[in-house]
C-alpha cells in the first residue's frame, strides 16, 4: 500500500484546525458597529406600505429567528431587537446592519437578499417595538 | 450518442431525484440567499454555527464511444465563524457498464478577509483533495482535460493528493450576484505542474419582494442564472489546447425554510468537454447545529440580552 507522505498529515492538520476553533463569544453590543452617516439617513422606500411587513415577517422567520428568537427577543449571541437600544436606530442604520452584517460577532451579511426584501425586514422589525409595548 | 444506453442510464438516474422531489413536496414550509451555482463560489459564507448538508450529483453524457457516468457526492458545510466556513466532501462514481467506486474526499476552507460589503468582495479558498483518478464530480475544472476510457477498478487505484486554491471575487449589484473564481491546483502526487482554471457565475432572484403568505411556488423562492467554467492550461503547457469549457444555466428553488433544490444542465463548448453535464443538488440546512451540539454536550446556554 502506498505510504502517505508526511506533509499530508501536516496539511490535514492545517486544514482541520479551523474546525477546532470555538464559536463566537457571547453577545455584547459592539461599539464599533456604526452605519456611515449617509447610510443611516436612508429612508425605507416601503415605509408607506406597512402591509409588506408580512413578507418581512416571513423573511425574519427564515433567516433571523435562529439567533434573534421568534419574537426578536434575542439569544445568547444576538441582540434583543425589541429594546429601545435597537428600535431607536434609524431605518437606514438597520438596513445597513442587515446588509453588511458583523461577521466578527456572528452576524452574517444578508446582502444576497434583494434590496427590497431587506427593507421588508426593517419594516417588520418596527412591528416588534409595537408588540413589546411602549 | 448511443440512444438506448442514454435512456437506460437516465432510467437509472431519474428515480432518485423524482423520489426526492416527491418527499420535498410533502415537507412543510424555505431559506437562504445563496446563489444556485454548482461550481462558482460567491462571497456568502455559511452562517456561524449552521451545518448545511448537500447531496448532489453530476451525470455526464460523454462523446460517442465513451460511457455515461453518474457521480454523486455529499457535502457537509459548517459555519465556523462569521468569516470562516469549512466543508467536507465525500464522493463516488458509477459508469454505465462498469462498477461503482468511492472516489475520495475533499476538505475545503473559505475565509472572508474583509468585514464589510464592498463593490467587490474577496474570499480566499484552500482545499485539500484525497481523491483517485475515477473522480468525475467536476466540482472544478483545471488544466487540460483527457476523457478517460479506463475501468473504474483500475482508475480507483491511482490516488492523487491535490491542493487547490481559489481567489473568489463576488459582487451584489442591484439584486444580481456576479462572481468570478480563479483557481490554481497542484497535484502533490505527480509532476503535472500548476494547473489553472476559472469559473464565472451570474444569478438573480426572480422576485424582489417577499409575499406575506406561505407558498412553495412563489417567484421569490426561485433564483436563476448561469455559470461558465473551464481550464486554462498549466505551467507545463500554458495554452487552451485540450481544455474543457462549459456554459450552464442554473436554477435554484427554495423549497422551505431549510431546504433547497438546484438544477443545472451544462453544455460542453470544446472537443475536450463532455457534450452535456447534468447536475442536480438538494441542500438541507441544520440551523444552530453548533449551539445544539454544545447543548447536547452539556454546555451552559443563557437567555438573550442586548
Amino acid at each position: 500500500m502506498k505510504r502517505v507522505p508526511y506533509p499530508f498529515w501536516f496539511l490535514l492538520l492545517l486544514l482541520t484546525a479551523p474546525l477546532l476553533l470555538a464559536q463566537n463569544a457571547d453577545y455584547r453590543q459592539d461599539p464599533r458597529w456604526h452605519a456611515p452617516a449617509e447610510a443611516a439617513e436612508k429612508k425605507n422606500p416601503l415605509a408607506t406600505k406597512p402591509d409588506l411587513a408580512a413578507g418581512g415577517r416571513k423573511l425574519f422567520t427564515r433567516h433571523c429567528i435562529e439567533c434573534h428568537g421568534p419574537s426578536g427577543e434575542g439569544r445568547k449571541k444576538a441582540a434583543n431587537l425589541q429594546l429601545a437600544l435597537v428600535q431607536e436606530q434609524s431605518d437606514g442604520t438597520l438596513f445597513w446592519k442587515i446588509t453588511n452584517g458583523n461577521p466578527d460577532r456572528g452576524m452574517p451579511s444578508w446582502s444576497g437578499l434583494p434590496e427590497l426584501q431587506r427593507w421588508q425586514i426593517v419594516l417588520y422589525l418596527r412591528t416588534l417595538k409595537l408588540a413589546a409595548g411602549p | 450518442m448511443n440512444r438506448p444506453l442514454l435512456w437506460e442510464t437516465l432510467y437509472r438516474i431519474l428515480p432518485a431525484p423524482a423520489l426526492l422531489f416527491l418527499c420535498l413536496l410533502t415537507t412543510a414550509s424555505a431559506r437562504a440567499q445563496e446563489a444556485p451555482y454548482f461550481v462558482t463560489y460567491d462571497h456568502h459564507l455559511e452562517e456561524p454555527g449552521n451545518l448545511e448538508i448537500e447531496t448532489s450529483s453530476t451525470a455526464g453524457v460523454p462523446q460517442s464511444g465513451q460511457r455515461l457516468f453518474f457521480a454523486p457526492y455529499v457535502e457537509f458545510e459548517y459555519g465556523v465563524t462569521g468569516r470562516l466556513t469549512s466543508e467536507l466532501y465525500l464522493e463516488g462514481q458509477t459508469t454505465s457498464g462498469d462498477g461503482a467506486v468511492f472516489t475520495g474526499w475533499r476538505l475545503e476552507n473559505r475565509l472572508r478577509p474583509l468585514t464589510r460589503e464592498h463593490w467587490i468582495n474577496p474570499v480566499l479558498y484552500l482545499e485539500y483533495e484525497g481523491i483517485n483518478e475515477a473522480s468525475c464530480i467536476t466540482k472544478e475544472i483545471a488544466g487540460h482535460t483527457e476523457i478517460s476510457n479506463g475501468r473504474n477498478a483500475t482508475l480507483a487505484h491511482t490516488h492523487a493528493h491535490e491542493l487547490e486554491t481559489k481567489l473568489i471575487l463576488s459582487s451584489n449589484l442591484r439584486d444580481w450576484n456576479i462572481a468570478t473564481n480563479f483557481l490554481v491546483e497542484k497535484n502533490l502526487s505527480s509532476s503535472e505542474g500548476f494547473e489553472f482554471g476559472y469559473a464565472l457565475g451570474v444569478s438573480r432572484p426572480l422576485a424582489r419582494l417577499a409575499s406575506g403568505r406561505p407558498c412553495h411556488w412563489c417567484r421569490e423562492n426561485f433564483t436563476a442564472g448561469f455559470e461558465m467554467y473551464g481550464g486554462l492550461g498549466s505551467t507545463l503547457d500554458l495554452s487552451l489546447r485540450h481544455t474543457a469549457h462549459y456554459v450552464a444555466p442554473v436554477i435554484g428553488w427554495q423549497i422551505n425554510d431549510n431546504s433547497r433544490l438546484s438544477f443545472s444542465p451544462g453544455i460542453g463548448l470544446t472537443p475536450a468537454s463532455n457534450p452535456v453535464l447534468l447536475r442536480i443538488g438538494y441542500t438541507y440546512e441544520v440551523q444552530g447545529f453548533g449551539r445544539k451540539l454544545a447543548h447536547l454536550l452539556g454546555a451552559k446556554t443563557s437567555g438573550g440580552r442586548p
